[in-house]
């Protein structure tokens, strides 16, 4: 509720969802924007697995995703969150989180 | 399948392999002509050979950067496989022994042979040479013979999904092999 009085006084808005792609050994898109709260969401369509896995201070993974599979990170913490495949550490991303 | 069909898999296996062979340091025979069972025997057995070599890396090797790198071909290989025996199932291919696939398993014996030959750094450096010389020759193949002359979609797709992970490997191999120093030549 106080959320939604939020978004209709114009003081913010609601949590929405990213998809990032991962295909062709690469992130899509590899920088990606988006608020505090939000959720990102990895799928892989690649014939091998693949991670989104953080990298320096931040410590969220998804885990080994398979072809089809998906990995999910609510955005928390505002700034630039960089990330990598651990599997393939030639392939990285980067999300820029901002204020909601 | 389609004589066609099955002359064009044929022909792009069997450069991709001769190519790997090359890598190997072991002089291909003359492309045979390869029924449907024997094409799906070489796929399978190239992609088990990296595996296996892999596997006996990760039992050599101290550096974990190249336990790490092996642990991926394990995996991304054995996914080509997966994906391989899906295929050839959808196809209803028995896979067959053949002398191509007697040749790739030749050229790993040998490479292998050396390799067990060397320890610590010098192994790390051996395996990693061999890792870049065998993914650059099979991505020339699919790059200067496969994709230009293949007329097949079905196949064509396939070689341009597996391409961007031969590639990776490729990088992350070479990538490996810089941190490694800068001797070139490996000793026991």
């Amino acid at each position: 509720m106080i959320v939604w009085l939020l978004v209709l006084l114009g003081l913010g808005r609601a949590p929405t969802t990213h998809t990032v792609e991962i295909r062709g050994m690469e992130f899509h898109p590899a920088v990606l924007t988006v608020a505090a709260g939000d959720t990102v969401i990895w799928i892989n369509r690649d014939i091998v697995p693949h991670t989104a896995t953080a990298s320096g201070r931040r410590t969220w993974d998804t885990g080994q995703l398979l072809q089809g599979q998906t990995g999910r990170y609510i955005a928390r913490a505002r700034g630039t969150a960089r990330y990598a495949c651990t599997l393939h550490p030639t392939m990285h991303g980067k999300l820029i989180i901002t204020n909601n | 399948m389609s004589r066609s069909r099955h002359r064009l898999l044929t022909l792009a296996l069997t450069l991709v392999f001769t190519s790997a062979l090359r890598a190997q340091g072991t002089t291909p025979a003359p492309a045979p002509d390869l029924s449907d069972p024997q094409v799906a025997h070489v796929a399978v057995t190239a992609n088990s050979i990296d595996i296996d070599m892999a596997k006996f890396a990760q039992t050599r090797t101290r550096n974990a950067a190249v336990k790490q790198f092996a642990q991926t071909m394990i995996t991304d290989h054995g996914a080509v496989n997966a994906q391989a025996a899906a295929l050839a199932q959808k196809l209803g291919v028995t896979p067959a022994d053949n002398a191509v696939s007697q040749s790739l398993q030749s050229g790993a014996k040998q490479a292998r042979a050396s390799l067990e030959r060397l320890r610590g750094a010098a192994f790390d450096r051996a395996y990693l040479d061999r890792e870049v010389a065998y993914h650059q020759a099979v991505l020339d193949a699919i790059d200067k013979v496969l994709v230009p002359t293949t007329e097949n979609a079905e196949l064509r797709k396939l070689l341009t999904d597996v391409r961007p992970a031969i590639a990776t490997h490729l990088e992350h191999a070479k990538q490996l092999r810089g941190q490694l120093g800068s001797s070139s030549r490996t000793s026991k």
